[in-house]
């Protein structure tokens, strides 16, 4: 077990975690990072975590591929396999490094962890249009962001599989009603599959956030206090040798 | 809906959970059920507050001074982890270390004739403590050192000494360590809770030692580590790593019954459904009949609105009480983090004293603790019978693991998966196995 692991802290509750002490200077590569190119890139201004939610197969993974990788799968079903995806985006000039979680299936039998909705500095609620059920689940969706999500998480509900406007159930002011009840939450349609709309509601929540964010980080000395955790020295620590002498 | 599985796991406790991660990221399809609405089972945090109150049957809900009651994760079992220990070994390894944020316990506190003293973390500390004599701190020093080198693969290292049949006595006499080194050595650093190591060979005790030594030197304060949010976490982490890698989840699922046939589990009846697992992993305390009790631990759990006396004004500590300092066999713990770690509201502390149960009167055992945290605003008392498996499972296949012990970190939890591991699979566990097998970061720039 030679391999080091350089544990990435993830962002704590209410810090932004601005570069420097996590992203330069870590001595561990993953197999990707190892056949990246040799100069590093700058690192982030910012990381954020975003979270995306909602029943299942109303289009999550989906609408996170289209954004970070610009590819749609029809035949793609339950996702296994992705824990995060990062985008790095560029937004009133700050270079953002975002982490899009994926749901790891869980909400298949309303079974996602409460850690899940914790970090998340903004959180995209998603349901079909074509499919009443998944709208119905909304509140179900709300109840365990107010249980559990920060209280400065952005909110971003999306009607998903607008190509889909024959089949569609949901209005768009039904959408838009629901909504509108729930203080600071926007709302969009968009399609993953016809690439609409994707790019603008993720860079809309995203500037969202950066709005409500000071400049400076606040409280820094707190963030210092939480630890990511090292990987095991090579050599053992030794105990200091004894240098008492008798006074 | 009859699905087939590879495993199918009872209660999300932290032992299930690490087992269900390592069973999915070995390739197994794994369905991992809880009757409950949240993870953690008898290892969960308990959020939010009201449901603490309501757990414990107390009436009405939380008052005003408790602040908002989602603010507060209360742990149902108080335990710590080594900073260099088996657990933190895992969560590296698998990199659940992804989804928690940790910070270090702020120190570690020795009872002794009716006070509590630091136990030292630095040099410094050691020179100035009144736990021993300024003699006896020398020789504890030279003690220390030969532990340090002490290997014993390495004959060199061992002074004569036999680690698999010296007694830890022997080892105390050689260097003429007195009572007073004695007690803090054996329950402050190797952290027994009986005296009954003395007569046992000494292999065991200088390896505790280390521990905690290597896990002092990682962060300094103390050789604690503590995840924000609450021990439920842990559970969760490893949950996670389990669905990545294919694992089925299901909360609020009750079993009502686990079907055999010849001795061997076939399926597990829950809501009218049977699924089939090819083995069946299993918290005791549903299947009684194949589980023996192996006594009992009370669990008190205080909410104060100030830090603990002569702490400093710690906002986490672990304070030991040894046995002969209160006239019992097992040692007190006392646990205590607060609002620094997202487990209370603003101001608030949580304490949780631990310890074996030995009369029919276990609330009086506690009382010297319970003193040291005076004025306490709310105290949740519960008893917990712990269990250990009869069956093994080789006929079976079912899997029954150890109920979560007195003990103050995960070691002996750490212990039991690598048995359960080792009676599941045939084979010794090794941490290898629980490393990712593939990359499940996507996107641009995987430098984090």
């Amino acid at each position: 077990m030679d391999s080091r692991y350089d544990i990435q802290r993830r962002g704590g509750g209410g810090g932004i975690n601005v570069s420097g002490g996590s992203v330069g200077g870590s001595p561990a590569l993953t197999g990707a990072q190892s056949r990246r190119r040799k100069i590093p890139p700058r690192p982030a201004d910012y990381k954020l975590q975003i979270i995306i939610i909602g029943s299942r197969g109303v289009g999550k993974t989906s609408l996170m591929e289209r954004f970070t990788d610009d590819t749609f799968c029809e035949a793609c079903k339950s996702t296994v396999g992705v824990d995060f995806k990062i985008k790095t985006v560029e937004l009133r000039g700050k270079k953002i490094r975002l982490q899009i979680w994926d749901t790891a299936g869980q909400e298949r039998f309303n079974s996602i962890t409460s850690a899940y909705y914790r970090s998340a500095k903004g959180i995209v609620l998603v349901y079909d249009i074509t499919k009443q059920e998944t709208f119905d689940d909304l509140p179900k969706w709300m109840k365990m962001i107010d249980k559990y999500a920060s209280e400065d998480a952005e909110l971003l509900v999306v009607g998903n599989k607008l190509d889909c406007e024959t089949d569609r159930i949901i209005t768009r002011q039904q959408g838009e009603r629901f909504a509108s009840r729930i203080s600071g939450m926007r709302f969009c349609e968009a399609s993953a599959k016809d690439n609409f709309n994707v790019d603008e509601m993720f860079l809309k929540l995203v500037d969202d956030i950066l709005s409500k964010m000071p400049l400076e980080v606040p409280n820094k000395a707190l963030s210092n206090s939480i630890l990511s955790l090292q990987p095991e020295p090579e050599v053992p620590p030794e105990l200091p040798p004894p240098r008492m002498r008798c006074c | 809906m009859n699905e087939e599985y590879d495993v199918i796991v009872l209660g999300t406790g932290l032992t299930e959970c690490i087992l269900s991660g390592i069973m999915s990221v070995k390739g197994k399809k794994v369905l991992h059920m809880d009757r409950n609405a949240y993870y953690g089972a008898e290892s969960a945090s308990i959020t939010p507050l009201e449901d603490l109150y309501k757990r414990f049957s107390l009436p009405g809900s939380p008052p005003e001074s408790m602040g908002k009651g989602r603010d507060w994760n209360v742990d149902l079992i108080p335990k710590f982890l080594m900073a260099n220990g088996q657990l933190v070994r895992m969560l590296l390894i698998t990199q659940v270390t992804r989804y928690l944020d940790f910070k270090v316990v702020e120190g570690s506190f020795v009872y002794k004739k009716g006070r509590i003293y630091k136990v030292p973390s630095t040099e410094t500390e050691a020179l100035a403590s009144n736990l021993m004599g300024l003699f006896e701190k020398r020789r504890f020093r030279k003690f220390l050192t030969y532990v340090a080198k002490f290997d014993e693969d390495d004959p060199t290292t061992l002074e004569g000494v036999d680690p698999k049949s010296t007694t830890m006595q022997a080892v105390y006499d050689k260097f003429s360590l007195g009572q007073d080194v004695v007690d803090f050595t054996g329950h402050a650093l190797a952290l027994y809770r009986t005296d009954d190591y003395l007569s046992q060979p000494c292999l065991d005790s200088i390896q505790r030692i280390k521990l905690y030594s290597e896990s002092l030197a990682r962060y300094g304060k103390s050789p604690y580590l503590y995840p924000l949010y609450g021990l439920g976490e842990l559970p969760q982490g490893f949950a996670r790593l389990s669905a990545i890698y294919g694992g089925t989840y299901m909360l609020n699922k009750p079993i009502e019954e686990i079907v055999m046939e010849n001795g061997k589990v076939v399926g597990v009846k829950s809501e009218g459904e049977v699924r089939l697992p090819l083995e069946l992993l299993n918290p005791n305390n549903t299947l009684l009949s194949q589980a023996t009790k192996v006594g009992q631990v009370i669990r008190v759990i205080c909410i104060m609105a100030h830090p603990i006396k002569d702490t400093s004004n710690a906002n986490s500590c672990q304070i030991i009480i040894p046995q002969n300092q209160v006239n019992r066999k097992h040692d007190i713990y006392v646990c205590m983090i607060s609002y620094a770690h997202n487990v209370a509201a603003q101001g608030k502390y949580v304490a949780i004293v631990s310890t074996t149960v030995e009369t029919s009167d276990p609330e009086s055992e506690i009382k010297p603790a319970l003193d040291l945290l005076e004025p306490v605003e709310q105290k949740f008392v519960s008893l917990s019978d712990q269990y250990g498996p009869v069956d093994l499972g080789a006929e079976s296949q079912i899997f029954i693991s150890r109920t979560y012990d007195a003990t103050t970190h995960f070691e002996t939890t750490c212990d039991d998966i690598k048995d359960i591991y080792k009676r599941m699979t045939g084979t010794e566990f090794d941490f290898a196995e629980m490393e990712r097998k593939k990359n499940d970061i996507f996107g641009d720039a995987a430098d984090q």
